[in-house]
C-alpha cells in the first residue's frame, strides 16, 4: 500500500488487491487504515520514480508507434493510426500489447477507439474493448460522468441536477449545458464523439525517417548490433537519396526483451548517408558505451531513426573518378572521435577580437566551427595598419594563470629579479616589457579599474626558457598589493 | 644485358622495400658513393634513388631542417613518413619542445598548403604545460588558426587511440602527440604501431614527451630539445641590449640510425619560417660582451607611473657598490670582515 501527503494528512494513494480485500479505499487516512489493520505495510509515494517508470514504458511503446504521449500520471496514449496492419490488425495488436505488459508484470487496461476520448473511456471503464468508428456514442452512453474526462467540480454539479451518465448529458440540450457548465464540457464530449479533432502531442519528436527490424531471435553481441545498423542504414540510404538529404543526427533504439530501451544518438558534422560510415560511427559509440549497455537477454527490436536531416550536396567526381572533397576525411575522423569521446574531443581555435589574451582565442568543437569555403583573404591595403611590431604572444597559455611568488623586483613597477613558480626558484636574466593590458570595461564593469590592470613581461631565465608573467594591480593605487602570475610559455 | 638490367632493377626495388621497412637505407647497401654530402639533389642517376652521403633514399623522404650540419648528421633531415620522438627533460621545457615541433610543422606546412595539423594531448599535459595558444602559434610559426585542430583526451589510452586513427590519415599535414612522463602503456609496441601507421600514410607523427627519460622506441629518430638563451633583437643601431630575440633551441640527437650523437643550437626565424644555426656560445658571448652594453640605451622598462625620477636602464644596477678599498690595501675594511672574526662582545 502506498501513502502520500495531501492537505495535512497522510492518505492512501494506491493499494493492491489484498489491501482492497481488507475494505481499505483510496483517499482514506493512513491513521484510520492503521486503526483498522495495524499490520498493513505502508510505503511513501515517490512521484518521480512513478514518472520515470511511465516514461520507460512510453519508450518501450515506441515499438508500436512513434507517437506516444503521457496521460496524467498513470496513462499512455498511443496513436496507432496506420500502424495496426504491421501487427496483424487491431485485435492482434491490442492482445500483443496486453500480453507483453502482462509478462513484464504490469496490470494494464487498454482500449482502442477512433478518438482519444473514447479510447480513454474504453480503457478505464469497459476494459480491453475495441470501439469501431461511429460506436462511440453507444460506448459512452451507459458510462458514468467520469468517463468524459471533465473537472470534478463540473461533475458534481452535473450530478446535482440529475445528469448521472454520459448518455444523459448527451441527450440534454446543448445550449443550456454550455451556458451553465462552460465550454469545456461540450468540448470533451465532442472530442470523445469524434465531432472535434483532438491531437495527441507525442512525448518525443517524431523522427522524419526511421527503419526497424524485428528479430525472432534476440541479439546480444555488439558485432551483431553493428551489422544490423549497417543493414538498417542501407535501407535508410534510399529514402535519404529520394529526399536529397543526409542525416545530421541519428538515433539507435535497442528494445530489450524485458522492456528496457537503450537510446544511442550520434551527430555528424556533415550530412551523411553512406551505410558504411554510419556503421563506423556507431561502432565507435558502441565501443565507448560497452559498459553502459546491458544486453541482458538480448534485443528483439532494433530501430535506426534520422532525427535531423540536412540537404546533402552531391560531389561530382572528376574524370579519374576521384571525388575531390578535402574536408570530408577530417569531418569523418572528427565524428568518429566525437562518437567515442564526446562532444569536445576535437577542438578548433577561433580568434576573437579581444585584448585579454585568454579571451582572444576561443576553442570550439570541430562540428560547430564555421566551415571555410574560400581560402583566407589576404589583408587588404585599405585595412587599418597593423602595428609594426606586433605584440609577442606565447605559444602555450595556462588555462588559469598560476600565482608566483616574487620576492623582489628591480624597481617598484619593473620586472621581477627572481620568482618562485611551482616550488622552484627562477632567476630572471632578461626581461621585456611591460605590456599593459587593462580590463575590458565594455564587457563587464570592473569592480576596481586599477586592481584588474595587468602588466605583462617577457622573461628569460638562466637556462634560456622564456615565460610570460604579469603583475595584476598597480602599486599605491589600491588597497590590495599587486600579485604576480605566470600566464604562458614562449618557444 | 637486358636481363641483368632487369635483375638489377628488381634487386634495387627489393632493397628499396627493405629500406622502407627499416626506415632508412644503411651503408650496408653496396650503392656506389657518388656524391659528396652536400651534393644535394642531383637527378643525374638513372635510378629513382638519389644518393646523399651514406644514405640513399627517395627524394621526398626527408624533411630537411635547413641547417646543414644537422641535416647531414641526420642524413638528410627528419624522416617524413615516420614517428619522430622529441623529448624534453623537464616539464618546464614544454615551451621549447612544443616550439621545436611546431617549427617542424611550420616547415611542413610551407610545402603542403591547406592541410591541418592535429595536436593531441592528454588533459594532464595541457594542464601542466599550458594549452596551445593559437595567436602565439600564428605569430611565431605562421600557422593559421584554421589549420589547427586540438584534441584533448582524458586518458592516455584515448590519446593513443586518437593518435593511431590520426596517423592513418593523409588529410592531415602532421600529427603531434604530447605525453608526459614515461607511462607504461607507451612502450615499444605502441610506438611501433604509430610508426607503422605513419609510414603507410606518409605523414609525420611527432611524439612529444615531456619530462621523459629515453626508452626503447620504434621511432628512427629521437631528439632531445632544451631551450637556449636567445640573442638580443637586432635593430638598425645594432643589438638591443637586454631584449629577447628569436627563439632558440639546443638540439641533442639522442637516437638516430645514421648519425652519431651531436648537439646543435638552432634559432627559429619566424619571419622567414626557417631555422638558422648558431655556432657555439663563444661567438655569441663575444657579441654579447661587446655589444650588450648598449650603444642605444633604450629603457626597456617603463618610466615609473607617478614618480618624477626617470628609471635607469636595466642592467646598470649593481648588487654592491664598487669596493675601491680592496685595491688600496690587502686588509679588508672592518665592516667587510666576516662576522665570526669580529671580537665578540662580552655579554
Amino acid at each position: 500500500m502506498i501513502s502520500h501527503r495531501r492537505g495535512n494528512a497522510q492518505r492512501i494513494s494506491a493499494l493492491d488487491e489484498r489491501a482492497e480485500a481488507l475494505h481499505l479505499k483510496r483517499d482514506m487516512g493512513i491513521a484510520d487504515a492503521r486503526a483498522m489493520h495495524p499490520t498493513i505495510d505502508i510505503v511513501e509515494a515517490d512521484p518521480q520514480a512513478d514518472r520515470r517508470l511511465l516514461e520507460g514504458l512510453a519508450d518501450w511503446c515506441d515499438r508500436y508507434t512513434p507517437l506516444v504521449a503521457l496521460d496524467a500520471t498513470d496513462g499512455l496514449f498511443l496513436d496507432v493510426t496506420g500502424c495496426t496492419h504491421l501487427f496483424g490488425g487491431e485485435r492482434a495488436m491490442l492482445d500483443d500489447i496486453l500480453s507483453r505488459f502482462f509478462h513484464q508484470g504490469f496490470d494494464v487496461r487498454a482500449g482502442l477507439a477512433a478518438t482519444p476520448g473514447a479510447a480513454w473511456a474504453a480503457a478505464r471503464f469497459s476494459g480491453d474493448r475495441i470501439v469501431a468508428g461511429g460506436e462511440e456514442e453507444a460506448l459512452l452512453a451507459p458510462l458514468p460522468l467520469a468517463a468524459l474526462r471533465i473537472e470534478p467540480a463540473t461533475r458534481t454539479s452535473l450530478e446535482s441536477v440529475g445528469l448521472r451518465t454520459a448518455g444523459a448529458v448527451m441527450a440534454a440540450p446543448r445550449a443550456p449545458l454550455a451556458r451553465r457548465f462552460g465550454a469545456s464540457l461540450l468540448l470533451r464530449l465532442d472530442q470523445a464523439l469524434g465531432r472535434l479533432d483532438e491531437a495527441v502531442s507525442p512525448r518525443l519528436p517524431v523522427a522524419p525517417l526511421s527503419v526497424e527490424r524485428h528479430l525472432s531471435e534476440p541479439v546480444t553481441l555488439t558485432e551483431d548490433i553493428e551489422r544490423l545498423v549497417g543493414m538498417l542504414a542501407a535501407a535508410l540510404k534510399t529514402d535519404l537519396e529520394r529526399r536529397g538529404e543526409g542525416a545530421r543526427t541519428l538515433a539507435l533504439l535497442l528494445f530489450r526483451v524485458d522492456g528496457a530501451v537503450s537510446r544511442i544518438a550520434i551527430g555528424t558534422s556533415r550530412p551523411m548517408r553512406e551505410p558504411q560510415l554510419i556503421q563506423k560511427l556507431f561502432h565507435e559509440r558502441l565501443a565507448a558505451l560497452e559498459q553502459d549497455i546491458d544486453a541482458g537477454y538480448g534485443f528483439d527490436l532494433v530501430r535506426l531513426s534520422v532525427l535531423t536531416a540536412a540537404a546533402f550536396d552531391m560531389q561530382q567526381a572528376d574524370l579519374a573518378g576521384e571525388v575531390t572533397d578535402d574536408g570530408a576525411d577530417i569531418a569523418l575522423f572528427a565524428d568518429r572521435i566525437r562518437a567515442r569521446l564526446g562532444e569536445g574531443a576535437v577542438l578548433q581555435p577561433v580568434t576573437v577580437e579581444s585584448h585579454l589574451p585568454e579571451r582572444a582565442v576561443a576553442t570550439i568543437p570541430f562540428t560547430a566551427a564555421p566551415r571555410r569555403t574560400t581560402p583566407p583573404k589576404k589583408p587588404d591595403r585599405l585595412q587599418a595598419p597593423m602595428t609594426i611590431f606586433p605584440p609577442e604572444r606565447p605559444i602555450r597559455l595556462f588555462r588559469s594563470p598560476e600565482p608566483i611568488e616574487v620576492p623582489a623586483t628591480e624597481m617598484p613597477e619593473g620586472p621581477p629579479l627572481n620568482f618562485r613558480w611551482r616550488r622552484a626558484l627562477y632567476r630572471v636574466m632578461r626581461a621585456e616589457g611591460p605590456e599593459r593590458i587593462a580590463a575590458e570595461w565594455w564587457r563587464e564593469a570592473a569592480s576596481d579599474e586599477a586592481a584588474s590592470t595587468r602588466d605583462y613581461y617577457r622573461i628569460e631565465d638562466a637556462d634560456g626558457r622564456r615565460y610570460w608573467l604579469y603583475r595584476q594591480g598597480l602599486y599605491g593605487g589600491t588597497q590590495v598589493p599587486p600579485r604576480w602570475f605566470m600566464h604562458g610559455v614562449f618557444a | 644485358m637486358a636481363m641483368t638490367a632487369v635483375a638489377r632493377e628488381t634487386v634495387f626495388a627489393l632493397r628499396r622495400q627493405i629500406a622502407k621497412i627499416e626506415g632508412t637505407l644503411p651503408e650496408r647497401l653496396q650503392a656506389p658513393v657518388a656524391a659528396t654530402p652536400d651534393a644535394g639533389v642531383s637527378p643525374n642517376t638513372d635510378l629513382t634513388i638519389i644518393r646523399r652521403g651514406i644514405a640513399a633514399a627517395l627524394p621526398d623522404t626527408f624533411l630537411p631542417t635547413g641547417v646543414e650540419r644537422l641535416d647531414t648528421a641526420l642524413s638528410g633531415g627528419l624522416p617524413k613518413a615516420a614517428l619522430s620522438e622529441i623529448h624534453g627533460t623537464e616539464t618546464r621545457d614544454a615551451g621549447a619542445v612544443a616550439g621545436f615541433a611546431l617549427s617542424l610543422a611550420s616547415l611542413i606546412l610551407k610545402q603542403t598548403q591547406g592541410l591541418p595539423v592535429l595536436w593531441i594531448g592528454t588533459s594532464e599535459i595541457f594542464r601542466e604545460a599550458g594549452f596551445p595558444y593559437a595567436r602565439g602559434l600564428h605569430a611565431s610559426f605562421g600557422i593559421e588558426p584554421e589549420q589547427l585542430l586540438f584534441s584533448e583526451a582524458p586518458r592516455l589510452v584515448d590519446a593513443l587511440w586518437i593518435a593511431e586513427e590520426a596517423a592513418k590519415m593523409t588529410a592531415l599535414a602532421a600529427v603531434i602527440l604530447e605525453i608526459r612522463g614515461n607511462p607504461q602503456r607507451l612502450d615499444l609496441t605502441a610506438t611501433r604501431r604509430l610508426h607503422a601507421r605513419a609510414q603507410s600514410a606518409g605523414r609525420p607523427v611527432f611524439l612529444l614527451r615531456q619530462a621523459a627519460g629515453p626508452e626503447p622506441t620504434a621511432a628512427p629518430v629521437r631528439l632531445i630539445v632544451a631551450s637556449a638563451p636567445a640573442v638580443p633583437r637586432h635593430t638598425i643601431a645594432g643589438p638591443l641590449a637586454g631584449s629577447i630575440g628569436r627563439p632558440a633551441f639546443t638540439i641533442t640527437i639522442g637516437k638516430s640510425r645514421t648519425a652519431l650523437p651531436g648537439q646543435f643550437t638552432l634559432e627559429w626565424n619566424p619571419d622567414e619560417r626557417a631555422f638558422d644555426e648558431r655556432w657555439g656560445d663563444e661567438r655569441w658571448g663575444e657579441e654579447r660582451r661587446g655589444e650588450e652594453r648598449a650603444k642605444n640605451p633604450v629603457p626597456v622598462v617603463s618610466l615609473s607611473g607617478s614618480g618624477k625620477d626617470p628609471a635607469a636602464a636595466s642592467g646598470a644596477v649593481l648588487a654592491f657598490p664598487a669596493v675601491g678599498s680592496l685595491a688600496a690595501g690587502d686588509q679588508p675594511s672592518p665592516w667587510e670582515r666576516a662576522a665570526h672574526l669580529s671580537p665578540r662582545r662580552a655579554g
